[in-house]
């Protein structure tokens, strides 16, 4: 029997398909037309996505708040951009990225989880600040300049070669990417582990009853989501060419928010739509001002007094229900009010 | 360099520079402490408010005002502005099923606004105000800048104040009253809704205090409240949030802190040592030194 969270992963699957259709299209249109530019925001917008996957694994399933998970974006981002200096590989810069995810989350996880609710959001916005300086800071690094002249690529994959000056080929590198890390998360989330995850966010005081491990299930869903995100971040210097601190810095994790929040929190494909969202207001009204923070904020402001579920969390409700239980008001698994009170 | 002439011309200098920016930090981080002691909100648009002060003083000076007119009425005009934030939008979240993290949401959207109406009325540039007395004092051989001066004896009064009010007062006592118990205190004829907004209010007044006596030692731009900001944060955390003792105490500590680094190694990695003692604090004493308002 499949309960709630199982059907609401399957409707959006279903919405990740229409995504990619849609992708797809894009792709093929800015192919013919050759229109680059549109493309190379696409992508960007794709990656942005990972970095919101990051976000949603968090807030919208554990229910923890991180401002800081740009942190883990830009170690990926600055990983992947001094491999690709040194030697040209996709593949390597890629473990590189996510071994230096990996283990820079571990470190922060054991930080951050020592604390709960909003000293987790606090705690997470400050690390990633004291980092974010630090690069800032240090000349090694390119300081507040970044790493610029990163070389173009190509990615081998299996017996194809597509550059990353390609832009339609790199989009649709980066589209797969973003899949296979949606895919492996609604895995996750339909392991039993993943149910643990969830019963977090619903009452954390409960799970230890259980017979689970709170610290341990916040830890793996930490360095899972600092992960995500390190990956995410390290395909950012092969699509620009190179990095800077305002990868690591609080609008860019605060963008990530956003974007969750809009397209939905806790439903994983929200994230994807959000971020795409996001991304075609900023230059949609970008076009004529340069104001857009004006707008986004605003909207922000509407869609969590108004639509707290976000664009996802109000379209999937309405595919999980049967007639066979209209009396059933189903509650999708996706809300902004999170984890318990704070101590 | 005798020891005596590396105390008079570069430590004495250094802990008063400190000591200035320390009592306008301790300002705003009164303003979060209390908003969060009391309502129990992180208010992430208190930098943009602490930043509205400064460019109402530009804007006020601009007209021509005295600037003691200005440190008067700028606040007094961001009150209805702090009435109308919490009104508007923070009652509405208020009641939502994770407060802190509704309410800081909203904050941190109202942020996104008004850095950007900022940028869009003041252009991306950075502005200077003019301080309205020059000169220096000497004490015991010290220079001691006389604006630097005056906002130390103005932000010492307002604190003193505001201390003076919450602890000393019966205002004071219906504000932690409500900060303790609420429908307590709401059952006993106190206009609760009025108490939270008129506290916020005071708190962005505070904020926008610390904006008006900054804006003519530092330089005025749209995005100046992110950094301080996390600067009043690390207050906040460290202090304990919602203590107003520990925000006035963990204000001075630790801009000594950085006033005095930045004698050993460079300025910038100051703000990397300030941040990460509010990690550690985070992460090993949370409640920061005192506990909050209301509750000792």
């Amino acid at each position: 029997m499949r309960d709630e969270q199982s059907r609401s992963i399957r409707v959006s699957h279903a919405f990740l398909l229409l995504f990619c259709a849609c992708a797809l299209v894009a792709a093929a249109i800015g192919a013919v037309s050759g229109n680059s530019f549109y493309l190379r925001l696409a992508t960007e917008a794709l990656i942005l996505a990972g970095l919101a996957l990051s976000v949603d694994l968090l807030l919208g399933y554990t229910g923890a708040l991180s401002l800081g998970q740009a942190l883990y974006f830009g170690v990926g981002a600055y990983v992947s951009a001094l491999v690709l200096l040194q030697t040209a590989s996709f593949w390597l810069a890629m473990s590189a990225a996510g071994a230096a995810s990996l283990l820079s989350a571990f470190i922060g996880g054991l930080i951050a989880n020592r604390v709960r609710a909003v000293y987790f959001t606090l705690i997470t916005l400050g690390l990633s600040q004291v980092i974010g300086k630090v690069v800032y800071n240090t000349r090694e690094l390119g300081a507040s300049d970044g790493i610029i002249g990163i070389p173009v690529i190509d990615i081998g994959i299996g017996g194809w070669s597509v550059s990353a000056a390609d832009p339609t080929g790199f989009f649709l590198v980066v589209l797969v990417f973003i899949v296979i890390l949606y895919g492996a998360l609604a895995y996750l989330l339909e392991t039993p582990f993943g149910r643990v995850l969830i019963a977090l966010r619903s009452n954390e005081k409960r799970v230890p009853f259980l017979g689970y491990s709170v610290w341990r299930a916040r830890m793996i869903a930490y360095v899972l989501a600092g992960v995500v995100a390190g990956l995410s971040g390290a395909l950012y210097p092969m699509l620009r060419g190179f990095v800077s601190p305002e990868l690591m810095s609080f609008s860019m994790s605060s963008n990530a928010v956003v974007a969750v929040l809009l397209g939905g929190a806790g439903t994983l494909v929200g994230a994807l739509y959000g971020s795409v969202l996001l991304v075609v207001i900023k230059s949609i009204i970008g076009s004529w001002t340069e104001h857009h923070l004006i707008v986004i904020g605003a909207l922000f402001i509407w869609s969590i007094l108004f639509f707290p579920r976000g664009l996802m969390g109000m379209i999937i409700p309405y595919f999980l229900k049967r007639p066979s239980e209209e009396q059933s008001t189903v509650q999708v698994p996706s809300n902004v009010s999170l984890s318990g009170e704070a101590k | 360099m005798e020891l005596s002439d590396y105390i008079q011309f570069v430590l004495m200098p250094q802990v008063i520079n400190g000591l200035a920016l320390g009592i306008a930090v301790t300002l705003v981080a009164l303003g979060l402490t209390i908003i969060f002691g009391l309502l129990d909100v992180i208010n992430m648009s208190h930098g943009e408010f602490y930043a509205i002060g400064a460019f109402g003083a530009i804007s006020l000076g601009a007209l021509g005002l005295n600037f003691w007119v200005m440190l008067a009425l700028v606040p007094l005009l961001m009150a209805p502005m702090g009435v109308l934030a919490e009104r508007v939008l923070i009652k509405r979240v208020f009641n939502s099923k994770d407060r802190h993290v509704a309410t800081l949401l909203v904050t941190l959207g109202l942020s996104l606004i008004l850095e950007d109406v900022l940028r869009l009325v003041y252009g991306p540039n950075t502005h200077r105000l003019d301080a309205p007395i020059s000169g220096a004092s000497e004490f015991f051989g010290v220079l001691v800048p006389n604006y630097r001066l005056l906002l130390i004896l103005v932000g010492v009064g307002v604190i003193c104040a505001v201390s003076f009010v919450t602890y000393r007062t019966r205002l004071g006592a219906m504000v932690r009253a409500a900060a303790y118990d609420r429908s307590m205190t709401s059952s006993l004829g106190i206009p609760v809704d009025w108490v939270y907004a008129g506290t916020f209010a005071v708190g962005v007044s505070l904020a926008g205090l610390a904006g008006v006596l900054l804006a003519p030692l530092y330089s005025v731009f749209p995005t100046m409240g992110r950094d301080f900001i996390l600067l009043a944060f690390s207050v906040v955390i460290v202090g304990g949030m919602g203590s107003i003792v520990g925000a006035v105490i963990a204000g001075l500590a630790l801009t000594q802190v950085q006033a005095l680094a930045s004698l050993v190694i460079s300025p910038v990695w100051t703000d990397p040592i300030v941040f990460s003692a509010m990690v550690i604090f985070l992460m090993f004493r949370p409640q920061g030194l005192f506990g909050r308002l209301g509750h000792a």
